[in-house]
């Protein structure tokens, strides 16, 4: 393990977070303030909540059934706003924040204005004081939420309802496993379907048994990139489906469908990844990577395995330590691994190494890469230092939209966010700063994202 | 019918017994022997020529026997060769050229590029998919030559997009012996006819740098371009950057061309092209279109082989047993940050371009 105690890590940190030194503590000082205020109020919450709910109730008695929805939602989000905040609050929120996006000063006003702004004040003023605050300017951001599956629609599949349950939790995270394990449960979704009379499954499912499961999943936790393409693509094949095949023919079709969409842009196209990504780990490499993924991971031992001698140096998200499964990984393999925990000592650590390795959450069409918050930051120092960058992503992960910030599109992280502050899980790398993303296409330049999405649509 | 099982049962085994000929035929004799019959040959094309002949031998029916034999035979021939990144941007061309031409109709199949391809929109399968095969290779095997052709007149016409970058009274840089460079600064030293327009020859003057690994390439170029009476000067390696203040212009060549826009050209051409960047000279690029490839380096130790040009030692003796030769021909790769444009034969370029008709036409 090398030290994190050593001149460079100032120089290495980018300005900002310097200056929000002062800041932060601020933010952790006023965040301690308030833990004690979510304690005494946790047992008071349930009375509270029911108060609320009562007064929604109340407000929308004609139309009984959607309120009793909606209410339910808001004492979801209410719950899990007292469950997560004790305890967990810590000096941290604010601090992560500003390393994420330490170059766009936007942050700094975001995580001042954090306090004052109380966006869509509900008239029951306690209650609010429990949940996240985001400043209306970020509104359109969204969270995972756990909740209960007592409170899910009816119609939700129980299988979805248990990959909701995953997904808000955190437990399936990486964006391609998400999409995974969706579209498995979809399968299973398609298997226990029937046609109520009178209707086609080609007309029928979309409208009344996807969406609820979509609606539902979203609700626990925003839909990545991967899963809006291939839910996207799944719909097409459904609205295709002949009408006057019979049900079960239908049902064999779209499950071969999934079946194949998985082998080909998931299975098959992880297995090239890897292998085109470890080609460009030579002998004598340091290759540095952050945080934990499971595409560079493979990469890196797909390149051990293949007899190449390299080390690794692992930098890990303080905030997510997933790092440390990584490393685990890699040394029980016998590859040497160096450990640092988080940004301490960046520069020097960039220094040793001579590759960088990461794998997109997501790629835009102007070829930026949404990734783990702290990617852009290493990215641009490795740009600096003239390290060579390279990003490992499954063209499922391309997505037609663009970013040029890392506001645009980003979720807030439920479980490291206080009523002072919240952390951004993501964000977004511009494609200047990465050298090669290899795709089960072949390897291009980022900045040619949009035309293997092209690419793509000529072959369907 | 009976073929296709034929070809799906032999799929799965390593091709013994099927194909008598195609076992027998020599890939790597012939290759090296098209290179060596033509000088004007490129790698690539060489390697599709040879790729050819074996379709030539080949008895194969099906047409997933084809695509597999052609690969491995594709494989069998980088694996001989050191360096086989120009090798390969050809065999991948032609077996693109195979896929591409098997999925369309027999008629449009009349262009042996298939550079065009993505243009051309991909059109349902034939009903009998082995006919269109049939169709194809015949039409192969009687225009083996016009790859060739196509390829030398392709140099004409990189002349031809070339001249109109070049001006008169500037001085051009180049190096490295390239046949390409060389023929277009000879051809641009004579008018062109457009055909609607006499283009009048540039007078223009050349700095040639000389490379000694190169010394017979370069005095080749060197000798024709005085004979068509454009001022020469040869200048050594080292005094590039020296010189670099009286130039306008830089002219390369590549060996082969990457799928960021960058080349894989002979050593010393990143020097030159840094220095160029370092004096805000552009750098021009003279390469074919059949010289673009899926190659990816991200730097410079990035190959699949190991040149073998840097080797430390601490032993004085020269003829040290363990010390390592380093490979003949060494090359270098030039990034696309440095390229101003290149000068192909269909059109002029910048290097984002090349990377998206790579996509286009190879992935």
């Amino acid at each position: 393990m090398s030290s994190e105690q050593n001149g460079a890590s100032a120089e290495a940190a980018p300005k900002p977070q310097n200056d929000k030194a002062s800041k932060d503590s601020k933010a952790g000082a006023e965040a301690k303030s308030d833990k004690a205020e979510p304690k005494s109020t946790d047992a008071a919450g349930d009375k509270k909540l029911t108060g609320a709910e009562l007064k929604a109730k109340a407000k929308a008695e004609k139309a009984a059934r959607r309120a009793q929805q909606k209410t339910s939602k808001d004492v979801a989000k209410g719950e899990a706003a007292v469950s997560s905040s004790p305890g967990q609050l810590g000096p941290s929120a604010g601090e992560v924040k500003a390393k994420g996006k330490g170059k766009d000063g936007a942050s700094a006003g975001a995580a001042a204005a954090g306090r004052p702004v109380l966006p869509k004040a509900p008239p029951s003023a306690v209650v609010t004081e429990q949940k996240i605050q985001i400043p209306e300017c970020f509104s359109h951001l969204s969270m995972a939420r756990r909740i209960p599956m007592t409170q899910a629609d009816k119609d939700v599949h129980p299988s979805v309802l248990m990959l909701g349950q995953q997904m808000a939790t955190f437990t399936i995270d990486e964006s391609i496993t998400r999409l995974k394990a969706t579209l498995l449960a979809f399968r299973k979704v398609i298997e226990s379907y029937i046609t109520p009379p009178g209707n086609v499954l080609a007309r029928h499912f979309t409208p009344h048994v996807l969406n609820i499961q979509i609606e539902y999943l979203t609700a626990c936790r925003p839909m990545c990139f991967s899963m809006g393409n291939a839910i996207r693509w799944l719909k097409l094949q459904v609205s295709k489906l002949d009408m006057d095949a019979s049900e079960e023919q239908a049902k064999k079709k779209l499950c071969q469908a999934i079946d194949i969409f998985i082998a080909e842009r998931i299975t098959v196209a992880d297995e090239y990844i890897t292998e085109q990504g470890a080609k460009h780990i030579k002998d004598g490499d340091v290759v540095l990577t952050y945080g934990r993924n499971t595409l560079v991971e493979k990469a890196i031992l797909y390149a051990h395995s293949a007899g190449t001698k390299f080390s690794v140096l692992v930098l890990d998200d303080p905030y997510e330590r997933l790092g440390q499964q990584l490393a685990k990984t890699l040394t029980d393999e016998g590859i040497k691994v160096t450990y640092s925990g988080d940004f301490g000592g960046l520069r020097n650590h960039m220094r040793q190494a001579t590759k960088v390795f990461f794998a997109a959450e997501a790629m835009f069409s102007n070829g930026a890469m949404y990734a783990r918050a702290g990617t852009c930051d290493v990215a641009m120092l490795a740009q600096e230092l003239g390290k060579k960058v390279i990003a490992l992503c499954e063209t499922i992960n391309i997505t037609e939209r663009v970013a040029t910030d890392s506001l645009t599109y980003n979720e807030i992280d439920p479980e490291r966010s206080s009523a002072a502050a919240f952390r951004l899980m993501f964000d977004t790398t511009p494609d200047k700063y990465i050298s090669l993303l290899v795709t089960e296409l072949g390897s291009v330049q980022a900045r040619s994202a949009p035309d293997l999405l092209r690419k793509l649509e000529e072959f369907n | 019918m009976a073929n296709v099982q034929d070809g799906a049962a032999t799929r799965g085994l390593p091709l013994r017994g099927s194909n008598a000929d195609a076992e027998s035929f020599d890939i790597v004799a012939t290759y090296h022997r098209l290179l060596k019959e033509d000088p004007d040959l490129t790698m690539p094309m060489a390697a599709i020529e040879a790729l050819i002949e074996f379709l030539g031998h080949s008895q194969v029916k099906t047409v997933y026997e084809t695509i597999d034999l052609v690969k491995t035979q594709s494989e069998k021939l980088q694996a001989a060769v050191r360096n086989p990144i120009a090798l390969s941007h050809g065999t991948d061309l032609f077996s693109q050229y195979l896929i591409m031409s098997l999925k369309q109709p027999a008629s449009s199949s009349s262009a042996p590029n298939g550079n065009s391809s993505s243009s051309k929109l991909a059109s349902p399968p034939l009903d009998h998919p082995h006919e269109s095969f049939e169709v194809v290779r015949q039409h192969l095997l009687r225009n083996s030559r016009l790859f060739a052709t196509r390829a030398k007149n392709a140099r004409e016409r990189i002349a031809a997009n070339g001249r109109k970058h070049l001006h008169d009274d500037t001085t051009i840089l180049t190096m490295g012996g390239s046949r390409v460079v060389g023929n277009l600064l000879s051809r641009a030293a004579a008018k062109h006819d457009y055909g609607w327009y006499t283009d009048p020859p540039r007078r223009f003057r050349v700095l040639y740098a000389v490379d000694p690994a190169l010394q017979a390439e370069s005095d080749g170029v060197v000798q024709s371009l005085r004979a068509q009476g454009i001022q020469v000067a040869t200048i050594p390696f080292t005094a590039l950057a020296y010189a670099m203040g009286q130039v306008d212009k830089v002219i390369v060549g590549a060996e082969a061309v990457t799928a960021n826009g960058g080349i894989i050209s002979s050593m010393g051409t990143y020097s030159l092209a840094i220095l160029a960047k370092a004096s805000r000279k552009p750098l021009y690029v003279a390469a074919e279109q059949h010289k673009f490839g899926k190659t990816f380096p991200v730097d410079n130790f990035d190959f699949s082989f190991d040149q073998e040009v840097i080797n430390f030692s601490s032993d004085n003796n020269k003829d040290d047993k363990a010390k390592k030769v380093p490979m003949p021909g060494p090359i270098d790769f030039t990034p696309p940050e440095l390229i101003e444009a290149f000068f192909a034969d269909h059109k002029v370029l910048t290097p984002d371009e090349v990377a998206k008709e790579v996509i286009d036409m190879l992935m």
